[in-house]
């Protein structure tokens, strides 16, 4: 079975970004949460859904880049406020893909060196993703930018800087915006089931000496991928909603890779000076203003979103409140899990089977996941380090902790001395959930649609500004052609609908 | 028998948790039969035949046989304990919110009241430095039921929510009601923390308090100094005092 397809460097490349990804989940699991329900089992699904990436996603990737590959949906990524972003790429791919390798090496169910072909194209599928996307700022990812994310380019912070709407505390606008972004933070944990997954941020942006902008998405939002919000979502008009930020006199010291921000002095409401509001999705032509054509309609949209969502936080509240154990270990399972369908969604090849069903190979473990084994093995997993397989030679100290450990198995570079591996997990078997079944309506900016209408109108559309002939304009490009006619192109094309740059290109600065 | 490779390890030791080491060593005690009495190379044996031979009810042995010894397992939400009561510990009213309960945290700083009739019944972390304490009437929010009653008759004006649940999905309907927040758990960073920011709402999170019943009159030192992630990663005790006032 012994194939030597993979190279050293390979190998190498494989294990510096399993490393990278171990020493971050160690520090973001130790200083950016803790995490307690009483009305979810959130250990216990969180452990479902790595098992379940683990079986599914190295397949369910191909699949997806058997119709577009990841550079270039990480570069439409730009374009849009999808889960695409973080902490959907950026952490969740890859680890709670090797958080269910870990797992199953824990179990003596696998050895390092098995689903070896696997572990390196999902790694570097994440590699090949990230760099794309964060192609404006050239790191990997927020950590390796020091908590940092400037992923847009300067086109379009123009145009999200340039079509704020300023506002001050005690006018309409403030209110209207902060009851909005509090609800929709309260509704988000609500949809992903005690996770923080529905909302992120990136950023932070300079506006000028006392400003900066940041960029928040609230994602999932409507009766679209998540089978729970069919019904109890049907008025909220919008799955995704984009809303760049300016705040006055606070810096954001830390934007993470679970989208995460935190920020000196600590933001409150009254630091927020400016405000807009965009949706965006697969279908659409990047970053389409809502309520944006005056202050006022822009208050009332954010009322109207705001009744809205907390209508729906009601419902599905209900809803929740009337589920056993199993649908709760479901829904939360598969929150986790298909934190990445989006990928699918752009390319064009959702399928529920793939998406909303577990593994029965995952499944399998459920009896397993009693509240307490979850907890404590979860804690093992990503801060604990005390399982078996994270123990290395007493002399190695682990970043962050300076203990002899490491959250994450290496491929052996022994395979390429002749020992014996298996390349891969295998093809996705038929899956099951306790959930009632997904009806098919997706919202989405070209109305509710089927997922099979869904899917082939995504597999047709290419946006605009990702065509070939702007795709590759970059930012070094401009800064030396900004006067040609291409660059005033590609600058108008990005200013078709803002309010107040419509047509006026890429002037100097 | 044969031998897995994990059972070669040179440097692995044993989980800190008895239970952990416990359905660790079972499921590899399961694998190690399973793999010996499959007959195939381990190669064979790991994807295409042990998704087959591990089952199911091979996991639901291993639970069986931990409940066999008697042990309980505790339990963090309260659908799991009431759901399946025979295998987890009783809630001994944990999930109550009677007028007679109160946390009773061992390291809770209390005191005997002072000339003005407040008295220290413990401390949290706060979230948001305010210019002013909070001060409100405590109402327990622990149970869905809970949950369910104020949804009905909305929470009163003034009300400052004792929960214990850190998360941000079981007050969900009803949070941006409260004038204040005490968790007894999570830190400033945990989903009720960060909901707490949003809303405005003064909170103190990771609170150690005692003596505190539902109807007390209650001010929370949200004035004081918010936790920092330094203090956090420094071990740096930061913490705002919460008292009882006299009626």
């Amino acid at each position: 079975m012994s194939r030597p397809e993979i190279s050293y460097s390979q190998l190498l490349e494989t294990n510096n970004l399993i490393q990278n990804c171990g020493d971050e989940t160690y520090w973001l699991c130790l200083t950016r949460t803790v995490q307690g329900s009483k009305l979810f089992p959130v250990s216990a699904y969180i452990l479902l859904s790595y098992l379940n990436a683990f079986y599914r996603y190295p397949t369910l990737l191909r699949k997806i880049e058997a119709s577009m590959p990841a550079e270039t949906i990480a570069d439409r990524a730009r374009t849009m406020g999808m889960k695409i972003q973080n902490s959907a790429i950026g952490w969740a791919l890859p680890n709670f893909y090797l958080l269910g390798r870990e797992m199953l090496i824990t179990f003596g169910m696998l050895r390092p060196q098995d689903a070896l072909e696997d572990v390196v194209y999902v790694m570097d599928f994440w590699k090949r993703y990230l760099l794309s996307w964060h192609r404006n700022d050239g790191h990997l990812n927020n950590r390796e930018y020091g908590q940092r994310a400037q992923i847009l380019p300067d086109r379009r912070l123009e145009i999200f800087h340039r079509d704020l709407y300023l506002c001050e505390p005690g006018d309409a606008l403030h209110e209207a915006a902060h009851s909005f972004l509090a609800t929709a933070s309260q509704y988000g944990f609500l949809i992903s089931c005690e996770s923080r997954i529905s909302l992120t941020n990136s950023g932070p942006y300079r506006l000028d000496d006392r400003h900066e902008m940041i960029v928040r998405d609230f994602m999932d939002l409507g009766e679209c991928a998540l089978p729970w919000l069919d019904g109890v979502a049907a008025d909220v008009p919008y799955n995704y909603l984009t809303v760049p930020m300016s705040v006055r006199d606070c810096h954001f010291s830390i934007v993470d890779d679970w989208g995460s921000f935190e920020s000196k002095p600590e933001f409150t409401s009254d630091k927020l000076a400016g405000i807009g509001l965009y949706t965006s999705d697969a279908l659409s032509e990047g970053f389409i203003p809502v309520g944006m054509a005056s202050r006022e309609e822009l208050t009332a949209t954010f009322q109207l979103l705001n009744e809205k969502m907390k209508e729906a936080t009601r419902k599905l509240w209900l809803r929740i409140a009337g589920w056993t154990r199993d649908q709760m270990l479901d829904a939360g399972a598969l929150t986790y899990y298909n934190i990445i369908k989006d990928l699918a969604h752009v390319a064009g090849v959702f399928a529920v089977e793939d998406w909303l069903t577990i593994d029965p190979r995952a499944e399998r473990f459920r009896p397993l996941f009693n509240d307490e084994l979850s907890d404590q093995l979860l804690g093992s997993l990503v801060v604990g380090h005390d399982l078996p397989g994270h123990r290395q030679s007493p002399y190695t100290m682990m970043q962050h902790s300076d203990r002899p450990v490491r959250t994450y198995t290496p491929l052996p570079y022994s395979v390429l001395a002749g020992d014996e591996y298996v390349a891969s997990c295998g093809e996705p078997q038929s899956g099951t959930s306790h959930l009632v079944p997904k009806i098919d309506r997706y919202r989405t900016t070209q109305g509710v649609l089927t997922i099979d209408d869904y899917n082939r109108r995504a597999r047709a559309f290419t946006p605009e500004l990702c065509q070939d002939k702007y795709r590759f304009l970059c930012e070094t490009w401009v800064k030396y052609h900004h006067r040609t006619p291409l660059a005033q192109d590609l600058y108008r094309l990005e200013q078709l609908k803002s309010r107040t740059l419509q047509g006026k290109g890429a002037g100097p600065r | 028998m044969k031998k897995l490779l994990i059972d070669d390890d040179r440097y692995g030791t044993p989980p800190q948790s008895v239970l952990l080491e416990a359905v660790c060593n079972s499921v590899n005690d399961l694998v190690r039969r399973r793999f010996t009495d499959s007959a195939l190379p381990w190669s064979q044996f790991v994807f295409s035949a042990s998704d087959h031979l591990i089952t199911q009810a091979d996991f639901e042995g291993v639970e069986k046989r931990l409940l066999d010894t008697g042990y309980r397992f505790k339990w963090s939400a309260v659908i799991s304990q009431r759901e399946r009561p025979e295998i987890y510990c009783a809630a001994d009213g944990a999930a109550d919110d009677a007028a007679s309960f109160s946390f009773d945290h061992p390291d809770a700083l209390v005191g005997e009241p002072d000339a003005a009739g407040r008295a220290a019944c413990g401390q949290g972390e706060n979230v948001v430095r305010r210019p002013a304490n909070a001060i409100g009437i405590a109402r327990y929010v622990r149970s869905s039921e809970r949950v369910i009653e104020f949804m009905n008759k909305g929470v009163p004006p003034g009300s400052i929510a004792i929960i214990d649940d850190s998360g941000g999905t079981l007050t969900a309907p009803i949070l941006e009601h409260f004038a204040g927040i005490v968790c007894a758990g999570g830190t400033i960073r945990s989903h009720l923390g960060i909901l707490a920011r949003e809303y405005g709402i003064p909170c103190l999170m990771n609170a150690k308090v005692r003596r505190i019943r539902d109807g007390d009159r209650v001010e929370l030192e949200t004035s004081a100094d918010a936790m920092t992630a330094e203090a956090y990663f420094t071990g740096e005790a930061k913490t705002a005092r919460i008292w009882k006032l006299a009626p």
